[in-house]
């Protein structure tokens, strides 16, 4: 019998992107409620085998108020088991009167927060600092050849920043962002540089806009930094992306669109995804994504168990 | 290495008859068991045909065969199902069988017959313990006279020669209801027990609960412990309600005077009493070899309880019985 390879000898190691519920004694809470919820997060985590975590931006208010900074919290983290953090998705609160990449009128707004998040967390080593780089769709559409290049300049810009910090600039295509579409990411990335602009595939997103990830990633293969490898079982109706005021957990016909790889009615076809990761040379980090897994009766511990567990019995045959 | 497997046990995935009927959520509980490091899965008996994986009709009746049952658990990447958990005060559907009493010489033919029928379904898939209560509840009763403990006795030994046959190990659980938790009735029996047919299962929380060092039970009988069950205890029955009529439900479920909302819990959980690397130690001292079963015995929250358990297990029980022959303990 052949030893299971170590972290250090895998091509791919495994992150766990922190969404988090579970039940405390006044109802539901997130792992950062305490200490003490955040340790049985990262037991469970570190218990069915990943080797890392990512994280919020927001986040980053805790970890300086509760845990003395993000280098303190990354120690706990370290402490369960953990190898570190290394990603950090930067939720920002687009809004076109004062930050939203497509006008160039916020640019510098969108430039300045990022000089000051990168500062913050500087003291730890990250890998990505993931963005939705485009705002709702409802507020870019329609999405014009000149929209997609003011949006392209300011992430060039941001990319070359974050770069600054040894940290790459990454965009997360969400299904309901103003550049979702096939063609429209096509363009985006055309007018990015790759030196300071990556993609970051997130196999539900796309496959909710209707994209086949796999072939999204094996045309972008150069670019891609990073995976959220997450499922759904459904698929946008035309024009359901631009949904007001909330097109996903709004959403009319949707109550739950993110599921975690391992399910039967899971549309991602993740072994072909793996194949491909493989073929394209691919090496580091897979983080694993189960957004919002406790809507509809769902359990974070129980989805995170079995999206680990598809990971190691049915991805890591294909390419580990 | 040691001889040491592990394993995690099913109960706590079914707190009401209702609860845990469907295939998809067998696979989701068997893949969380696997993926937390554990081996193997304990199973519990039950009737009727929400039941699925109560006894072998029913496996038979839900994955075609006890075969197709193995082959779902395999399928789920674990290797076995370590143990079966057979209560005979149950009744049983299938056979049209009520409470059957190991007091009863009368009883004891049916007994046996039934035992058989799971441990042969447990031979084949791939386990060797059946795990049954050593006697009845204590109540409030008056404690167990000779006559009663050499009729234990007869009827373990009975069973325990009659599961032999299939290659599987009889061992007797002491929870903290039982007749057999006071009064040296334990020591009385083993006495009067083959140490070859009739095992000891060691239930930590059950007898931490019941104010009972588990430490000194392996200390003491660890000679004859043959199962091991893994849980932690919240709380003491420090006044004794086990001797309540009907404690079953006045004090195990109901939680006695003190309104105990759960007795026990997940090795790992905040609150939790015992200490599990003493007990590894202990039992690998005692030169113990065969299944340990991690359990919560009912888990508001089944799968982060098996993940918590499952953390402990890899950072602290499982180096120490890596260590084994190694020195490093």
């Amino acid at each position: 019998m052949t030893a299971a390879p170590t972290a250090a000898e895998r091509a791919i190691k495994w992150s766990y992107m922190d969404h988090w519920r579970s039940n405390g004694p006044a109802g539901p809470v997130d792992q950062w409620h305490s200490h003490r919820t955040m340790s049985a997060f990262l037991k469970q985590v570190k218990a069915v085998g990943f080797d890392a975590i990512d994280t919020f931006d927001f986040r980053i208010w805790q970890m300086y108020g509760d845990y003395g900074g993000p280098a303190k919290y990354q120690e706990m983290v370290q402490d369960h088991g953990l190898e570190r953090i290394v990603n950090t998705f930067h939720a920002a609160d687009y809004d076109t009167r004062t930050y939203a990449p497509h006008l160039p009128e916020t640019h510098e707004a969108i430039l300045e927060d990022f000089r000051v998040t990168m500062g913050r967390w500087s003291e730890i080593q990250l890998d990505n600092i993931i963005v939705m780089p485009a705002t709702l769709a409802y507020d870019m559409e329609p999405v014009t050849d000149d929209k997609l290049k003011h949006t392209a300049d300011v992430w060039n810009k941001v990319g070359e920043i974050t770069a600054g910090f040894g940290v790459r600039l990454t965009c997360h295509h969400e299904f309901f962002c103003g550049i979702q579409t096939e063609a429209d990411i096509d363009t985006f990335y055309s007018y990015t540089d790759p030196l300071y602009v990556s993609l970051f595939v997130d196999t539900a997103q796309h496959c909710i806009a209707g994209l086949d990830p796999v072939a999204l990633y094996d045309r972008h293969a150069q670019r891609v930094s990073g995976f959220h490898f997450k499922d759904t079982h459904h698929v946008a109706a035309p024009g359901e992306h631009a949904n007001r005021p909330d097109s996903e957990i709004m959403a009319p016909t949707t109550g739950k669109w993110f599921y975690e790889m391992g399910t039967p009615d899971g549309l991602v076809d993740f072994e072909a995804m793996m194949t491909a990761v493989r073929d394209n040379g691919y090496t580091g980090w897979i983080s694993v994504e189960h957004d919002k897994a406790n809507k509809e009766g769902g359990d974070y511990s129980e989805s995170t168990a079995i999206s680990r567990w598809y990971a190691k019995n049915v991805l890591e045959e294909i390419y580990r | 290495m040691s001889g040491i497997r592990w394993a995690y046990a099913i109960n706590q995935w079914k707190p009401q008859f209702d609860d845990f009927v469907r295939r998809e959520a067998h696979e989701r509980a068997l893949k969380t068991i696997s993926i937390a490091g554990f081996e193997g899965v304990e199973l519990t008996s039950g009737t009727g045909r929400w039941q699925p994986m109560g006894n072998p009709e029913q496996l038979a009746a839900n994955f075609g065969s006890v075969a197709g049952f193995g082959r779902f658990v395999r399928g789920c990447a674990l290797t076995a199902v370590s143990s079966w958990v057979y209560d005979p005060s149950e009744r049983s559907m299938e056979h049209l069988t009520g409470s059957l009493s190991p007091l009863s010489a009368d009883d004891v033919p049916t007994l046996v017959a039934e035992a058989r029928w799971y441990a042969q379904a447990l031979a084949e898939l791939g386990g060797s313990v059946l795990v049954v209560p050593a006697g009845p509840a204590a109540e409030d009763k008056p404690p167990l006279d000779d006559a009663a403990l050499d009729q234990l006795a007869a009827t373990w030994n009975a069973v325990g020669a009659a599961v032999a046959e299939d290659g599987v190990q009889l061992a007797v659980h002491v929870d903290f209801l039982s007749s057999l938790r006071a009064d040296g009735a334990l020591d009385a029996l083993l006495a009067r027990t083959d140490p070859a047919l009739v095992g000891l299962a060691l239930d930590t929380g059950e007898l931490a609960v019941a104010g009972i060092d588990p430490l000194a039970v392996i200390a003491a009988r660890g000679d004859r412990i043959r199962h091991v069950q893994f849980k932690d205890a919240l709380a003491v029955d420090e006044a004794g309600e086990y001797r309540q009529p009907a404690a079953h439900w006045t004090v195990r479920v109901r939680g006695g005077a003190q309104e105990v909302p759960r007795w026990f819990a997940e090795p790992g959980a905040d609150g939790g009493r015992l200490d599990f690397p003493a007990l590894t130690r202990a039992l690998l001292d005692a030169g113990y070899t065969g299944w340990v079963v991690v359990e919560s015995d009912q888990s508001p929250h089944p799968a982060q309880s098996t993940l918590v358990a499952g953390y402990l297990l890899q950072r602290e029980l499982l180096p120490l019985t890596s260590a084994v022959g190694s020195g490093a303990r």
